[in-house]
C-alpha cells in the first residue's frame, strides 16, 4: 500500500460530544479510513481531560472501533488512558479525535509533552485528524479564540495555511468579530457553523459536509474593498426525508459510510455576500 | 491596571507540601491560615485548578471549604468558562489571595505560559496579592521541583520566584524523595525543602518567615549539598490551631512557656486531657 494522503476533518461544532445523534459527522470521519475496525484515539486535553467527555467518547466509538484515549492530566493514575510510548500509539491510529475546550490551554499542554510534533507526524503519515471547536482550530495557522476577554487571533499548529472560526452561527457577534480580525490582518480562512465540517486533503479543501440541512461554511478573506465572505454549501449527510424543507435536501441521496465515500461532490460556491466594512 | 508595587515585606507566599481543602476535607487549619494572611477582613480568593485540568472534585472542595467563610471565593477555569469573557488580567489582579491547586506541574506551567498567566501572577504577587498553593501549586514558585506529570517522578524547572527547590508529599508519596535528594546532591536541583503533607512554608518577600503545619508530627526538612554531601536539617513546624484548642488564642509564646513551668511545678504537666 502506498503512502496515505494527509487528511483533516475540522468540525465547526458537532460530533458525538455536541449532538444527541452525533453519528453522521463521526461516521463521515470513519468512512475516510480503510479499516474494518478503525483505531480511534481521543485527545480530551482542551477540556482538561473531563471525565464525562471521555465516557461519551467510548460510548460512541468503542462498539465499532478500537477506541483509546490519551490523558495529559491523569497520567499514571490508572484511568485506562494510554501510558506507554505516546508517539508509537498515536502514529498507529487510523483516526485521532481531538475534543473541544480551550485551544490555547490545549496547545500549551501539547507542546509541554511533545504532542504537537507527534500529531504533525501522524498527519503526514495519513492518520486522519479531526475534532470540533478547539479540535478544529488547532490545525490551522491562525484561529479566533473567544476565551477570556475580547476575541483574538491565536496561533495554531499551522498544518492548514488558513485561519479558522468555529460556532459561526452560535453567537450573534462571531461574524463581526471574525471579519474584524480578518480586516486587521488575520489570514484568509474558513468560518464554520455548528454541525458542519471541512474535509481537507493535504491542505486543500475537498468537501464540506453537514449533519444538519441548510448549514454552511464560509470562505472569508480581506479584499481591497473590505472583507469578502463567500458561502460554501455543505453536503447534508443524512436521509433526505430527515431534511424535509432543507435547502440541500434534494442533494442528499443517502447516508452512512458507503454513501459518504461514494458521494464525491465538489464544493459549490454559493452567492457572494456583500463586502462588509472592516471592524463592523 | 497600574496598582503600585507592594514593598517586599508585604509579599506573602505559602507553599504547602500537601493539605488544605483538596486533601484535608475535615481539617480547615491551613486554609484558615491562608485567609488570615490577607490584609483585609473579607478577602477575595481565587482558586486556580489548572494543574488538575479543572477537576470538578477540586472545584467542589474549594467551594465547600470557602463558601461559608468570610471571603469572596471564585475559581478561574482555563478550560471551560467560554462564556466568562473577562480578561485574565481583570480577574487575577483583583484578588487578595490566589490559591493554586495540585496536579500536573508540567501542564500547569505550560498552560500558564500559553496564557501569559505566569507573568500575571508574578505581577499580582508584587502588588501584594497573597499566593498560596499545594503540591504542583507550591513547587511551581521555586527554581525546581519533582513532578510525576509523565508518570515516574522527574526533576522539573519552576518559575524561580523563590530560591531553591521544593519537593512535596514527603511522607505521603515517598517515591519522590530519593529522586529529589539525588538531584540536590548532583546539582541538577538547587538545595531546598522537602515538605510532609500538611506542612506550609510562609515566605515574606523571598525570605522564609514561618513553617506551619495542620498535622502533629509532620515536618519540613532543609537539604543542601555541601562539598558533594547532603546536609539535612529538620524543621519542626508550628502546629496550627494549637493555641485555639488550648483556649490560649493570642497568648505570647513567653507567657505560654511561663504557664508550662507553673504547671510543671504543680505537677500537672502530664495530666492534660
Amino acid at each position: 500500500m502506498g503512502p496515505k494522503t494527509p487528511q483533516i476533518v475540522a468540525l465547526g461544532g458537532g460530533g458525538f460530544s455536541m449532538e444527541r445523534d452525533g453519528s453522521l459527522l463521526d461516521d463521515y470521519v470513519l468512512s475516510l479510513t480503510d479499516a474494518a475496525r478503525p483505531r480511534v484515539c481521543f485527545l480530551p486535553t482542551a477540556s482538561g481531560d473531563a471525565d464525562h467527555y471521555v465516557v461519551r467518547f467510548y460510548r460512541r466509538f468503542s462498539p465499532s472501533c478500537d477506541a483509546s484515549h490519551v490523558s495529559l492530566f491523569r497520567r499514571d493514575q490508572g484511568t485506562g488512558a494510554v501510558e506507554e510510548d505516546l508517539a508509537a500509539h498515536l502514529l498507529g491510529q487510523d483516526v485521532i479525535y481531538v475534543g473541544g475546550g480551550n485551544v490555547v490551554s490545549m496547545l500549551g499542554a501539547w507542546r509541554a509533552h511533545g504532542l504537537d510534533e507527534i500529531l504533525r507526524q501522524a498527519w503526514r503519515k495519513g492518520v486522519v485528524l479531526c475534532g470540533p471547536s478547539a479540535g478544529s482550530l488547532c490545525w490551522f495557522e491562525e484561529a479566533l479564540s473567544a476565551f477570556h476577554g475580547d476575541p483574538r487571533a491565536v496561533r495554531g499548529m499551522g498544518l492548514l495555511p488558513y485561519s479558522n472560526c468555529v460556532h459561526y452561527d452560535a453567537e450573534p457577534q462571531r461574524r463581526a468579530e471574525y471579519h474584524s480580525l480578518i480586516a486587521g490582518g488575520m489570514r484568509a480562512g474558513f468560518a464554520v457553523e455548528d454541525r458542519v465540517a471541512l474535509h481537507f486533503r493535504r491542505t486543500r479543501l475537498k468537501r464540506v459536509v453537514s449533519s444538519r440541512p441548510g448549514a454552511y461554511a464560509y470562505r472569508v478573506q480581506a479584499t481591497a474593498d473590505g472583507v469578502r465572505e463567500r458561502r460554501l454549501r455543505a453536503d447534508y449527510l443524512g436521509d433526505s426525508e430527515d431534511a424535509s424543507g432543507g435547502p440541500t435536501a434534494e442533494r442528499a441521496p443517502g447516508h452512512g459510510r458507503r454513501r459518504a465515500r461514494a458521494a464525491r461532490r465538489m464544493i459549490v460556491p454559493a452567492q457572494t455576500a456583500a463586502p462588509r466594512p472592516a471592524g463592523a | 491596571m497600574n496598582a503600585a508595587e507592594a514593598p517586599a515585606t508585604e509579599r506573602l507566599l505559602l507553599a504547602m507540601g500537601g493539605g488544605g481543602f483538596t486533601m484535608e476535607p475535615t481539617n480547615p487549619l491551613l486554609d484558615d491560615f491562608v485567609l488570615g494572611l490577607a490584609r483585609c477582613r473579607e478577602p477575595r480568593i481565587l482558586f486556580l485548578p489548572t494543574a488538575s485540568g479543572d477537576e470538578a472534585a477540586q472545584i467542589n472542595a474549594f467551594r465547600a471549604r470557602f463558601a461559608d467563610r468570610t471571603c469572596v471565593a471564585e475559581h478561574l477555569s482555563l478550560f471551560r468558562l467560554r462564556d466568562a469573557r473577562r480578561p485574565l488580567e481583570q480577574v487575577v489582579l483583583a484578588q487578595d489571595i490566589v490559591y493554586v491547586g495540585g496536579g500536573s506541574m508540567r501542564n500547569l506551567l505550560a498552560i500558564w505560559r500559553a496564557h501569559a498567566l505566569d507573568e500575571l501572577l508574578l505581577t499580582a504577587w508584587r502588588q501584594g496579592t497573597v499566593l498560596a498553593g499545594l503540591s504542583a501549586g507550591a513547587m511551581c514558585w521555586f527554581q525546581g521541583g519533582v513532578t510525576t506529570s509523565s508518570g515516574p517522578p522527574e526533576p522539573i524547572e519552576g518559575l524561580a520566584l523563590l530560591e531553591g527547590s521544593l519537593t512535596v508529599h514527603a511522607d505521603g508519596e515517598p517515591e519522590r524523595l530519593p529522586l529529589w535528594l539525588a538531584g540536590v546532591r548532583d546539582g541538577t536541583l538547587p538545595g531546598g525543602w522537602a515538605l510532609d503533607d500538611g506542612v506550609g512554608l510562609l515566605f515574606r518577600g523571598r525570605r522564609l518567615e514561618r513553617v506551619v503545619s495542620s498535622r502533629p508530627g509532620a515536618a519540613a526538612v532543609r537539604v543542601d549539598a555541601i562539598a558533594g554531601e547532603l546536609v539535612r536539617h529538620r524543621i519542626e513546624p508550628e502546629l496550627l490551631g494549637e493555641e485555639r484548642a488550648g483556649g490560649l488564642g493570642g497568648v505570647d509564646e513567653a507567657v505560654q512557656e511561663l504557664r508550662r513551668v507553673h504547671r510543671l511545678r504543680r505537677g500537672t504537666a502530664g495530666g492534660r486531657g
